[in-house]
């Protein structure tokens, strides 16, 4: 019986001391390390741009997954964390600028191929990368929590592990802001009813309320830690 | 992008707010669709799709190949789009690349289905030949001619389209030879099958702008949305992908209300979709 | 020369944030003068370090090392190869990134370890702390290349260091050897067995019944490391010598020596990359004194976190 709730998680902020922000992450299986770079100037050839640039990038590292991969970037990853976290930051704050998210996955949770897994790292890099965001003090309008539940014979899991990913009939992955109560990026794959897909929001938006208030403790640490 | 001033703007959201879009349209209606199927005479299927100034083509290729090791019982399908660099300003020289990436993956997403194989609009264990060893896969690249708006749709209804018009042909195994690794395969040029398409789900985007949302928006409406939901629907009513676009924050509520609206949008488009399919099949024929 | 004058003068008036963003030597050169580093530090004494091992659950061997806040984090994996048929005794070739016929040892710097590397651009520096790894490892002898062979001219054992630069904060060769090093004495050879077809395969834990199998070799094993190499990197500017600089003092500072001895005290390599500063002998010899310290250190710190991970 697939456990219904694993909410085994580290998240520790200030992991690489050259970066302006940074978080670390362990979520089940997946480890992933975020940095944040920035404000900073925007590359030469980018045009003026009255609010700031968010620049996303996701690799993994070659021991990522069971069989030793390339190490290589990932372009749906990156395309989907930035459009996760574009509607949580408060762009106007750092005009001409750019700020710089970069996320290391050093452990996938445990597809064969890169390629393969979907739904275990990416809501782990998301919410991960909102804190690290949050450490490195880029103004944004809430934190940015991420969940995913798969759907199984009727069954939701949520945060599924690799064998119930493999055999899920869809998957559904809610990234959000808790306390405005707004959905900043939703996919869903595979077969759902209207009831189910309630269910599966609904369950998706109070793990994410949780998941908040978890990465705002760890934030809360860390500040009242500093200022002793 | 598309220029506008700031009169513009506030027109085309003072229409939409008013349930009177720019061409006379109300918010949930389509602009005309038109199909025609067998474009491309060197592949197994191929249609093009036009919804006002949008102009797509999808083709359906198959070639046999060998499945995978994780799934021996099913065949493999690959979506991929290509958005013309003549399409639009902004796709010249590499400028597509990014919004082609996006709509391959939305439309994966919408059409293939779950891992196990639910909801998907393509049988994929129809594909196959020989279990684990011979089948068929299915290469489907959409190719975006003209741009105006609403992609995402023209694209998926497309390559519905186009899956309609595909013909596979009929494999004989030699007898005796099913167990070799290689066996031998006798490729029929006369006799074709064709596939189930009464599955395959139409997609229906859901453009906000203000605080109302319209289908299939056009290109200058685009440029005024907030954000954008895709849903796609299949003749059951059930709801096989979604995707959103656009990074601004929605209210859950109105996620779920936009899927019913997407429901009852679904039904219209699936019905006035089949009976385009027809005619162009029926015309292709004659 | 005005500039400097003036920077004497308001030395006593700005804020110390202030005056090192100015005139970042001359804040240096004051503290260097009162034998004492930026970060507090004695000029010879290197940062703060620590070894974990088995870091990576996907690794047959893995060690992730901080020196102060430079992070490494290396992994190993072994895989089975058929090696080529010129010399069938030696593990197996991947003719392009290797120490000879043994490993492929590759250097990463992602864009998460510091703000010079952005993604699709590799760091300049990271293929010739590649290269000088590739280099380290294989001239200093410490693993016998017969080891990794399995069953000769069928099979050897492939292995692939992978070693990610974390958090870049200088002296990232020294780092990135450790965290090399302390990974190959965590490595563990996994045991195979031959099976039916004369097929090599991995015998994995669960599955008891392989094991009868003919193993070729029975348990999980570990490789014998004869000499292992320690590295300390040490900048030279005007007559002082700094060991284990920051990536602040190497951006100011830009002559630096790297001494690489092994634990019998024997000179394995010696990098001086140019730089503004010619260095006399006498330097280099005080360079060496200073390795040969923290080379027991280093060893130290490695036996124990070998025997803490035997508890």
């Amino acid at each position: 019986m697939p456990k219904l709730y694993k909410f085994l998680s580290v998240f520790r902020t200030g992991a690489v001391n050259a970066a302006s922000g940074s978080a670390y992450a362990e979520f089940g299986n997946t480890k992933v390390i975020v940095s944040v770079f920035g404000p900073r100037e925007s590359k030469k050839a980018m045009m003026y741009s009255d609010i700031g640039r968010l620049n996303c990038n996701v690799s993994f590292t070659t021991f990522a997954t069971p069989i030793r991969g390339q190490g290589s970037d990932h372009k749906e990853y990156c395309a989907m964390l930035h459009k996760a976290l574009e509607g949580a930051i408060i762009l106007e704050t750092f005009p001409k600028t750019t700020v710089d998210v970069f996320a290391l996955v050093l452990e996938s949770s445990g597809s064969n191929s890169i390629s393969e897994c979907v739904a275990g790292d990416l809501p782990v890099v998301i919410s991960c990368a909102s804190l690290a965001l949050a450490d490195a003090g880029i103004m944004m309008y809430d934190i940015v929590a991420s969940v995913s539940v798969s759907c199984f014979n009727k069954n939701l899991v949520i945060d599924p592990i690799l064998e119930e990913e493999i055999g899920q009939d869809g998957s559904l992955m809610i990234t959000c802001m808790p306390s405005r109560y707004e959905i900043t990026q939703l996919t869903v794959t595979g077969e759902w009813s209207t009831t189910k897909i309630n269910e599966g929001m609904q369950l998706c938006l109070d793990a994410c309320a949780k998941l908040a208030k978890i990465m705002r403790s760890c934030l809360k640490e860390v500040a009242s830690d500093s200022q002793e | 992008m598309v220029g506008l001033s700031l009169g513009e703007t506030h027109f085309i959201q003072g229409g939409i707010a008013q349930d009177l879009r720019c061409d006379g349209r109300k918010r949930l209606t389509y602009r005309p669709i038109s199909v025609e199927t067998g474009v491309i005479p060197q592949t197994n299927g191929s249609a093009r799709v036009r919804m006002g100034a949008t102009d797509v083509i999808a083709s359906v290729k198959a070639e046999l190949g060998k499945p995978s090791l994780l799934q021996p019982d099913k065949g493999k399908v690959s979506i991929y789009v290509d958005c013309s660099s003549t399409a639009e300003p902004a796709f010249e020289g590499r400028g597509g690349d990014e919004l082609a990436a996006e709509l391959s993956n939305a439309l994966q997403r919408c059409l293939l289905g779950g891992k196990s194989g639910a909801g998907a609009g393509i049988d994929l264990s129809s594909l196959i030949v020989v279990e684990g060893k011979i089948c068929w896969d299915l290469y489907i690249d959409g190719l975006v001619v003209s741009s105006d708006g609403n992609l995402l749709d023209a694209l998926g209804a497309a390559i519905k389209a186009a899956l309609s018009n595909t013909g596979i042909p009929r494999v004989q195994v030699a007898a005796g030879t099913s167990n070799d690794e290689h066996p031998e395969v006798d490729v029929s040029d006369e006799e074709f099958l064709q596939f189930d398409t009464s599955r395959v789900p139409v997609i229906v985007t859901l453009t906000k702008v203000g605080r109302h949302y319209i289908v299939d928006a056009t290109s200058e409406e685009e440029s005024q949305m907030s954000s954008a939901v895709s849903i796609s629907v299949n003749r059951q009513g059930h709801i096989c992908g979604i995707t959103k676009r656009g990074g601004v924050g929605l209210d859950p509520s109105i996620i779920l209300d936009m899927i019913s609206v997407a429901k009852h949008v679904s039904e219209q488009l699936i019905n006035k979709l089949d009976s385009e399919i027809a005619s162009a099949e029926a015309e292709e024929e004659s | 020369m005005g500039l400097p004058n003036v920077s004497e003068d308001l030395s006593s008036e700005v804020e110390v944030d202030a005056f090192k963003r100015i005139f970042p030597l001359r804040y240096f050169e004051r503290h260097l003068a009162e034998s004492i580093r930026a970060d507090g530090r004695p000029l010879g004494k290197a940062r703060e370090t620590s070894i974990f091992l088995g870091a990576v659950a996907f690794a047959n061997g893995s060690a992730l090392v901080k020196i102060g806040s430079t992070t490494m984090l290396t992994a190993i994996k072994m895989e089975i190869m058929t090696p080529s048929l010129e010399s069938p005794d030696e593990g197996c070739l991947d003719w392009l990134l290797l120490v000879g016929p043994l490993m492929s040892i590759d250097f990463h710097m992602p864009p998460i370890c510091s703000p010079i590397v952005r993604p699709g651009r590799p760091a300049e520096a990271s293929p010739m702390v590649s290269k000088q790894l590739s280099n380290t490892i294989s001239s200093s002898r410490m693993i016998d290349l017969k080891e990794l062979s399995l069953v000769s001219g069928k099979a050897a054992w492939m292995a692939y260091l992978d070693i990610y630069c974390l958090d870049a904060d200088g002296a990232l060769f020294d780092a990135a050897l450790l965290s090399a090093i302390a990974a190959l004495s965590h490595l563990q050879i996994p045991s195979i067995a031959m099976n039916d077809d004369g097929k090599i395969v991995l015998v994995s834990d669960e599955d008891g019944q392989k094991r009868a199998q003919e193993p070729v070799n029975k348990e999980k094993r570990k490789l014998t490391l004869r000499s292992i190499p320690f590295s300390l990197t040490c900048i030279l500017h005007k007559n002082y010598i700094l060991a284990d600089p920051t990536a602040e003092e190497e951006s100011i500072m830009e002559t630096h020596v790297t001494v690489v001895l092994d634990t019998s005290g024997q000179l394995i390599s010696l990098y001086k990359p140019g730089g503004p500063v010619l260095a006399y002998t006498s330097a280099i010899q005080d360079c060496a004194a200073l390795t040969r310290q923290r080379v027991k250190e280093l060893n130290n710190f490695l036996d124990k976190a070998n025997s803490a991970m035997e508890v």
